[in-house]
């Protein structure tokens, strides 16, 4: 597991009891728990430049790349989906469709780091 | 908003417990306007239900693309299985007394499936060495392709639609 996982699954477990939080405590999604998805977002772009910069450096990928893109960009996809879905209905089941992002992403960031090693 | 009201429909409108959202879509012909379960919690179960559609539809068409030879039936069935999850995406998300069968039709296959596909795969791993997402009960997805559809259900069932209005007479 490499530092790029490690953000992921920091940054994704966070944002994942923050909207869980919120959900609990019968809140509506609201800049805190959409920014913490955003913060998500951000953390699988830096993997996906860093894994440009890595593949333009020489670096090659074990597993099969197309696998590992795959991987990345469904979900660099996801965030946005589970934000413009909890938008649309803004009641506190959104927070759970929120929270569901940083778990699903730390998940699919273990496998794209199973896939590039 | 319905002022016009048919007779009989006094003893009905107290049939749904659950009080109808301020500011919901407008109901499609002003039919059933309680007979949808794209809300609430209903939202959760579709984001996830499209989660393990992308997912199973993903893995089921790699593993067909790269290895199919090596296990057709177990990679059948993983694409069996993103059809199941593609059908109860999108017919959770839609109003509608037929939608609701399909739902119903859909989670249904999906707990067979889940439970026979599990099943076997404990009992006869040599002929199920091969993983699907139903495999060993959906262990390696945190077993929420159990829970998945036992959750279905009860919210299919306490989203039902009102039984038909008699017709005729």
């Amino acid at each position: 597991m490499d530092a790029y996982f490690y953000i992921v699954l920091v940054v994704g477990l966070v944002s994942t009891v923050i909207c869980l939080t919120a959900g609990l405590l019968k809140k509506a999604p609201n800049d805190t728990t959409i920014l913490s998805v955003a913060a998500v977002e951000l953390s699988l772009l830096v993997y996906l430049v860093g894994s440009i910069i890595r593949v333009a450096g020489g670096e090659t990928i074990a597993g099969e790349p197309w696998e590992f893109w795959g991987y990345l960009i469904t979900a660099l996809i996801l965030p946005i989906g589970a934000v413009y879905w909890s938008i649309l209905e803004r009641t506190r089941w959104s927070n759970f469709v929120l929270a569901a992002v940083g778990v699903t992403a730390l998940v699919m960031a273990a496998r794209m780091n199973q896939i590039w090693y | 908003m319905t002022e016009k009201s048919s007779p009989g429909d006094t003893g009905r409108a107290s049939g749904g417990s659950l009080p109808a959202t301020g500011g919901s879509l407008p109901a499609t012909g002003g039919a059933a306007p309680k007979d949808t379960r794209n809300t609430g919690p209903g939202r959760l179960l579709i984001a996830v239900y499209a989660v393990f559609a992308i997912s199973a539809t993903a893995r089921a068409g790699y593993q067909i693309i790269t290895k199919f030879s090596e296990a057709p039936l177990a990679y059948l069935l993983s694409a069996f299985a993103a059809v199941v999850y593609l059908v109860a995406t999108v017919s959770l998300a839609k109003a509608g007394r037929t939608w609701f069968k399909v739902s119903v039709a859909a989670v249904l296959v999906e707990l067979l499936g889940v439970l026979v596909v599990g099943a076997l795969s404990v009992f006869d791993s040599v002929n199920f060495p091969h993983e699907t997402v139903w495999s060993l009960f959906g262990r390696g997805y945190g077993y929420i392709p159990l829970l998945l559809p036992i959750l279905g259900l009860i919210w299919l069932y306490r989203r039902r639609p009102a039984p038909k209005p008699a017709k005729g007479s």
